[in-house]
């Protein structure tokens, strides 16, 4: 893998250069209330490389909240219809993201595209997609990205990688298209020096992950196991479903939850829309079929759902890893106690009768 | 052009050759509508785009999702045999899109994406017997099989049709069955749950039709489809006779959004009813932890 090193007014200089040719997202921060998101860059002073974990997942980008797929209107009168699609490509860059959510990427990625069927309107916003990561110098509270095998530091799927150092900005080269890029800009070269620089500054921030991470290292395996098993027992997805509000927030803000919904609807010019949205397993409609038949009732059938889908290895066989990439949004959001760091605590509770 | 809009990326592509619609529907014709029994229609439909129309080909099991303009779309099986049928559907008024459908008249357009769906086993089942158990509109996602397996005669053993519903009103596809009685390779038994004035037939519950028919369970498969109650008294009576619980073949129902293996609604277990069914052994759906 090639390294270069670079100035941050070089970084700078990349960024304003590739706005030319595509929409460049990055992590900036809202002036008034400190929150960070990753967005479209007005310009490239507006990126903040140093910035915390975005509060939302960069998926919002490749597969939104809510998105119009199809547009069309039926004439009554002479039985006919028009039909036209409503996603389309374009170029995008997204720079400098939080290696997790470079992974929670690449399981959308193998998800989408790489089982029986392709997903068309994913496929339009991902191809043509430039992905720029960035190490975490340390973690921020509820990381656990150690535990999953996600950052602090990325090692596949990227064009570049960026890592703070003291000279300056470590760029590895990751892909033929960010070759290119290296190429077209005869970057200087990183020395030895500056190798070993960036492994001691990964180990220096995986020292810095909080016990409960660390701790929980081998655990998620093990979790994983009993998950994939059925060996978790039916009063500890209780304990976990009676804490869950039904509220929906882990998925959202989950890097790799891509259930959704379609629905038609009618805008006020006589057209109807398509409209995909991002739903949740967790609510009680999410199964229901006519008649008020629902398969899957008791709120603890849904929540074994979100954690099957997160950790086990029927799902992992999928995503190529476990479905979970350690970005610990859910505990942040959580009403309940059942992000996923603590539900893997209390299957290990389980696991040691309370010794652990 | 191909149905998956030219890039041939999906899984049925590469593998089959046939190229569904996947996410942008085709328009189709309502050439006739049927009324089938109180609540049902049937919907005779074409492509008016020739070229979509020569490659739309289909599995017997498989499923389509259907747009009614303006009000949604919704998941159907597809009751025509694969070879030298008429496309159709047949639908129950349940809901919003259900009954959208039903206001329709002929020449209005519905968007068809598909055909989804492993399908029921063909090639697997040759030289053996097949018994197909319905109860009323269950007999919609088996009569594809049933005319397929007739239009196959000599490939197979004893073909035994046992078919109830509430009412003589409620017997589906009544011309087909007519039909399908005077067929001396095909051994039907229908029955209704209550005698009626001017019926002859049988009376009781299907399961009951498995004594009567003297149903051999030696290299046999059995298709069933139907509510159920009617679906567990009907295995409950196979495996007493010793029927192996792979030979028990039925189709599962979940809530439907893509069809693609995407949007997880049909979760069931560990596999999505729209791309590893709807078509599952009874050994399948034994493991899968959920309510059927
Ligand atoms: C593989 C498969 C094959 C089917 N074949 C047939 C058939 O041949 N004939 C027939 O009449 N019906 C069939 N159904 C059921 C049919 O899809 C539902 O009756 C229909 O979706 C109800 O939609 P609605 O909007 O009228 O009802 P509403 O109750 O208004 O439904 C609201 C939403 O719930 C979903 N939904 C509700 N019930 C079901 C259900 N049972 N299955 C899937 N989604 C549901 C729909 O997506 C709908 O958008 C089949 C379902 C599946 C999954
Ligand atoms: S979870 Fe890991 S990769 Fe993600 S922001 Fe935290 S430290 Fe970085
Ligand atoms: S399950 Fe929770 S911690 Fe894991 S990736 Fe999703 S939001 Fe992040
Ligand atoms: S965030 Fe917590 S309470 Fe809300 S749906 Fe998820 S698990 Fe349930
Ligand atoms: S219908 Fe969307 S995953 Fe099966």
């Amino acid at each position: 893998m090639s390294m270069y090193l670079l100035s941050a007014h070089d970084i700078s200089a990349l960024v304003t250069e590739l706005q030319a040719s595509y929409d460049v997202y990055g992590p900036q921060v809202e002036p008034q209330t400190k929150q960070v998101f990753f967005d479209q860059l007005a310009s490239a002073e507006a990126l903040d490389l140093a910035a915390p974990i975005p509060s939302m997942p960069v998926k919002e980008i490749l597969f939104p909240q809510m998105e119009r797929i199809l547009k069309y209107k039926y004439d009554a009168q002479s039985q006919s219809v028009e039909l036209s699609k409503q996603y389309f490509e374009r170029p995008k860059v997204l720079f400098g993201l939080r290696p997790c959510d470079l992974s929670g990427i690449l399981v959308l990625d193998r998800f989408f595209l790489g089982q029986e069927f392709v997903d068309d309107v994913y496929l339009t916003h991902r191809r043509q997609c430039l992905l720029i990561s960035n190490t975490c110098l340390h973690p921020f509270p509820q990381c656990f990205c150690v535990c999953t095998h996600s950052g602090p530091d990325a090692d596949e799927g990227f064009d570049l990688d960026l890592t703070q150092l003291k000279d300056g900005i470590l760029v590895r080269v990751g892909s033929e298209k960010g070759q290119a890029l290296a190429d077209a800009h005869q970057w200087s070269v990183a020395s030895a020096a500056h190798a070993a620089e960036f492994k001691a500054v990964v180990e220096r921030s995986i020292d810095l992950f909080p016990e409960l991470a660390t701790d929980n290292k081998a655990w998620v395996a093990k979790v994983m196991n009993r998950i994939t098993t059925g060996f978790v027992k039916p009063e500890t997805w209780e304990y976990i479903g009676d804490q869950c509000f039904e509220c929906g927030a882990c998925s959202f803000v989950c890097p790799t939850c891509s259930c959704f919904n379609i629905e038609d609807s009618a805008t006020a010019c006589g057209e109807c829309e398509r409209l995909r949205m991002r739903d949740s397993c967790s609510f009680e409609g999410y199964a229901r079929m006519a008649g008020d038949h629902n398969p899957r009732q008791p709120v603890e059938d849904r929540r074994n759902k979100r954690f099957f889908c997160k950790l086990s290895y029927p799902q992992s066989k999928k995503y190529l890893r476990p479905g979970c990439v350690g970005c610990g949004r859910c505990q942040w959001v959580c009403p309940g106690d059942i992000g996923l760091p603590n539900v893997v605590q209390y299957i290990r509770r389980e696991i040691t009768g309370g010794q652990n | 052009m191909a149905n998956c809009h030219g890039n041939h990326e999906h899984g049925n592509c590469k593998t089959t050759g046939l190229c569904p619609i996947v996410t942008f529907p085709e328009v189709v014709n309502i050439d006739e509508i049927r009324d089938e029994i109180p609540e049902v229609k049937t919907f005779y439909l074409s492509f008016p785009n020739k070229d979509v129309e020569r490659e739309f080909r289909i599995k017997s099991g498989q499923f389509i999702m259907c747009t009614v303009f303006g009000a949604g779309e919704f998941a159907v099986s597809l009751p025509p045999s694969p070879e030298n049928d008429r496309f159709h559907i047949s639908v129950r008024a349940v809901g919003k899109v259900t009954n959208a459908l039903h206001a329709l008249k002929p020449g209005d357009k519905l968007g068809v994406r598909g055909p989804f769906g492993n399908g029921f086993p063909f090639e697997d089942i040759k030289g053996k017997n097949i018994i197909y158990v319905a109860g009323g509109i269950g007999l919609i996602p088996l009569r594809s099989s049933i005319v397929h397996a007739l239009q196959h005669r000599e490939d197979f053993g004893r073909i035994i049709l046992l078919y109830g519903a509430r009412s003589s009103q409620d017997l589906m596809y009544q011309p087909d069955i007519k039909e399908w009685q005077q067929n001396a390779g095909f051994e039907t038994f229908i029955t209704i749950d209550k005698p009626e004035a001017g019926w002859n037939g049988e009376v009781g519950y299907v399961n009951q039709l498995i004594e009567k028919a003297k149903v051999p369970v030696d290299n046999s498969v059995a298709f069933v489809c139907g509510p159920p109650v009617m679906f567990n008294s009907v295995i409950g009576e196979f495996l007493k006779r010793g029927m192996s619980e792979d030979a028990i073949i039925s189709t599962l129902e979940r809530q439907m959004k893509c069809g693609i293996g995407k949007c997880q609604h049909c979760a069931v277990g560990r596999t999505l009813v729209c791309t590893d069914g709807p078509v599952y052994t009874y050994r399948q759906i034994k493991t899968l932890g959920e309510q059927i």
